[in-house]
């Protein structure tokens, strides 16, 4: 894929294989179990039987080299913060990031005298989806993906990018 | 008010100081209802005042009375068993019915005699909290203790000063001091002294000041990234 | 040879970091590192009101949060001298079985889960998220509720709710029945837990370890019997303890088998609290219009999934704590991990320490 990657000009025969190649990436993206607190247990219960989302084409992975979603589950404190980066810059390209919850969004309800707390995950990785709640409810989280899905399908990664 | 009313509020708060809060709580009219607890309040206070003198003297005499829920009693039975064993450890003024005040010298030896003698046994060490009270008084840790044999509660207070405050450990008497002085010295700054291995435990290791202190102010930035609630350079 | 585990990792309950010696397979020692949930909790408590305070008890413990409230509420209340009506009392107890079930749902669970089980894991999960449906039918949130309020509780029951969890409990209690088939009294299982992380009662009561782990250990400690608080004198319930049925008493297995015991026992308090709650009564009745407690201290003990949770709680007569501490269970029971997994190998340290059942949340606060 890189060989080919942003080489061609737009016409019809690459735009059909460009969405071809979206459909075929966005329906199975794998995701990097990162849970780190309460949405983490909501995550769990979106891979559980009610919410299934082994229907959808993800299922949780441990090693970082294998997934191609990290779902930033939770609050993300100082401590952990330079290991999320190390994580990311360990996960293998084409990569993108969810982050749940509001803690991973934007501090959450830790916002104000949290010393420790990193105010957003997006401080340290740079974030494709949003999905606000605290926590999320496992609809959200699908509704979400759905729309990871989307923005992966939007992608023309065999189209020149002209300036 | 009328008659009527004063009368049902005799009943009601009779019946409440007997235990029975419904009386109170089923009065239709909300006038009456309030008049009904500020009376029973008022008559709580008085109950209370007149009892405290005569039942402080035959708590204070009986020794090794059963064991109630809101320990009065232990407190002050073990301040007089720590104060015959070591003596000039024990802050009269200070201590009271809810807990006992200590100097921090001899706390070790305390505490091990708290821990093995026969009538105190206080195997458990439930709770360490630190607290900042401000600038006069400085830094004090308070301890919890639990018997599991004799079921008794105390709680015993050491203060410990503002600057440089250090206080015996006790992690050789109970495992779990390890971890709670620990947690006490990130969050607070107090040295426990005779600890093994006395670092952070929360915070990371290079993290900059004692966050629970009233002073504390929080550090600009820890490792390149914002630290406070501002976020400047959003893209 | 030093092996680091976590802080990511799928099987540390959370982010935790445990620093394991080995020698060849066996570990010689393990120092587990924490601090990576540390949300300052304990400095919110102090910038906030007392009413404000309670979702902030809710994060702690993420998946026992009416246990967490109920602690926080009673401490408030014994302090205060406030008495919440009958009908308050009875939800109040109602609400944290049916969440301590929840809770041993997902510790099983998630042990089945480490130990290489997969199918109880989905199982467990099925039930768990019945009773999140009662618990949302209710206060409209599945995880973190904010449910009780000091004097109170936030919304009073809705129509049919005590057949809905009739309903439940009917369906549940043969449940157990097969979760002991497929867990508990399975061959592999057993081999993996029995006689495996052996915990002493002496030395878990100088760790201040507490709840289920002691009484995985023979000791029979119970704060609902020992220390009573709200209305749990009226049940009758049994507190079961470890008796090393198939291997030593104080093994992850006994610590394994008293959580299902206990969710049996739930299911009987809650069958007598549904026969006795009182049908009428105002459910804000007693909601103080402003907290300001009296100045003074308190140190209240409840009983958690996890063990004893405490609350002390330092007033100076403003509407804020001046200082509030929690006590976590889960930070005496981790305490306690080094002793025991010490001459076991690599993944019998999983087993124990999914034994354990910490949530990082609450030892971190």
């Amino acid at each position: 894929m890189g060989v080919f990657e942003n080489k061609f000009q737009d016409n019809i025969v690459v735009a059909s294989l460009d969405k071809l190649l979206g459909w075929a990436r966005s329906t199975s993206p794998w995701f990097f179990q990162f849970g780190l607190a309460c949405c983490a247990i909501e995550m769990m219960a979106t891979a559980a039987s009610r919410h299934d989302l082994m229907r959808i084409g993800m299922i949780p992975r441990s090693s970082p080299r294998q997934a191609d979603v990290m779902i930033v589950a939770g609050t993300v404190t100082m401590k952990m913060s330079l290991r999320v980066k190390k994580l990311y810059e360990q996960m293998a390209n084409p990569k993108y990031v969810i982050a749940m919850g509001s803690c991973a969004t934007s501090g959450g309800p830790y916002w104000q005298h949290g010393y420790h707390v990193l105010k957003g995950v997006d401080l340290v990785v740079p974030v494709d989806v949003y999905v606000p709640g605290c926590p999320p409810r496992p609809e959200a989280l699908i509704e979400g993906l759905l729309k990871l899905q989307e923005k992966i399908q939007s992608e023309r990664p065999l189209t020149r990018k002209t300036a | 008010m009328t008659d009527n009313q004063e009368q049902l509020i005799k009943e009601a708060i009779e019946k409440a100081l007997q235990g029975d809060m419904d009386a109170v709580n089923n009065i239709e009219d909300r006038v009456t209802r309030s008049k009904a607890k500020a009376g029973l309040v008022k008559a709580k206070r008085e109950a209370a005042k007149t009892s405290a003198k005569p039942s402080a003297e035959e708590k204070s005499e009986e020794s090794g009375s059963e064991s109630k829920p809101a320990p009065q009693s232990p407190n002050q039975q073990f301040a007089g068993i720590i104060a015959s064993q070591f003596p000039k450890t024990v802050d009269e003024e200070l201590s009271s019915e809810t807990h006992i005040q200590l100097q921090s010298e001899e706390w070790l030896d305390i505490a091990q005699y708290l821990r093995d003698d026969p009538a105190c046994l206080f195997d458990s060490l439930q709770c360490v909290t630190g607290v900042d009270l401000g600038e006069d008084v400085g830094l004090e840790v308070r301890y919890n203790l639990h018997s599991m044999t004799h079921r008794h509660v105390i709680e015993i207070r050491i203060a410990c000063g503002g600057k440089n405050p250090k206080i015996p450990s006790v992690e050789a008497v109970w495992r779990i001091g390890d971890w709670f002085e620990r947690e006490t010295y990130d969050m607070f700054g107090i040295e426990f002294q005779g600890h093994r291995d006395l670092r952070r435990i929360l915070l990371p290791d290079d993290w900059e000041g004692w966050p629970l202190r009233k002073d504390y102010e929080v550090q600009e930035t820890y490792h390149g990234i914002m630290v406070p609630k501002v976020k400047e350079g959003w893209e | 040879m030093v092996l680091n585990i976590g802080p990511q990792h799928p099987s540390t309950h959370g982010v935790l970091r445990l620093k394991v010696v080995t020698d060849g397979e066996i570990v010689s020692d393990i120092t587990p590192v924490i601090g990576y949930l540390h949300r300052c909790f304990e400095k919110h408590c102090e910038n906030s009101t007392y009413e404000q305070v309670i979702p902030f008890t809710d994060r702690c413990d993420y998946i026992a949060s009416m246990n967490n409230n109920f602690g926080y509420v009673v401490a408030m209340e014994e302090l205060m001298e406030i008495k919440v009506p009958e009908r308050v009392e009875y939800i109040r107890v109602i609400m944290a079985e049916l969440n301590r079930i929840a809770s041993h749902l997902l510790a099983l669970g998630t042990y089945g889960l480490d130990v290489g089980a997969f199918t109880p894991f989905l199982y467990m999960f099925r039930d768990r998220e019945r009773i999140l449906d009662i618990f949302e039918l209710t206060c409209g949130a599945r995880l973190l509720y904010n449910y009780m309020w000091v004097g109170g509780v936030s919304h009073d029951l809705p129509v049919g709710f005590v057949e809905t969890v009739y309903n439940f409990l009917d369906y549940f209690e043969p449940k157990v029945q097969e979760y002991n088939d497929i867990l508990t009294y399975n061959k592999i299982f057993i081999e993996r837990t029995a006689d495996v992380g052996v915990l002493l009662p002496e030395v878990a009561i100088s760790f201040g370890v507490s709840g289920p782990n002691l009484r995985g250990s023979g000791v029979k400690w119970d704060i609902r019997k020992d220390e009573p608080y709200s209305i749990y004198e009226r049940f009758d319930f049994d507190v079961p303890v470890g008796q090393g049925l198939v291997g030593t008493m104080g093994d992850c297995w006994d610590r394994f088998y008293v959580r299902v015991l206990e969710m049996i026992e739930s299911t009987k308090v809650l069958r007598q609290a549904l026969k006795d709650i009182p049908t009428t009564g105002d459910v804000h009745q007693t909601l103080p219009k402003k907290i300001r407690p009296p100045k003074g201290s308190i140190y209240r003990r409840t009983e958690s999934p996890r063990g004893d949770l405490g609350y002390y709680i330092i007033s100076d007569g403003s509407p804020q704590p001046y200082r509030l501490k929690m006590r976590s269970p889960a930070f005496t029971a981790l305490s306690v991990l080094n002793e025991i997994s010490r001459g076991w190998m690599l993944s019998d340290v999983i087993a124990v320490l999914g034994s354990l059942d910490i949530v990082l949340g609450e030892i971190d606060r």
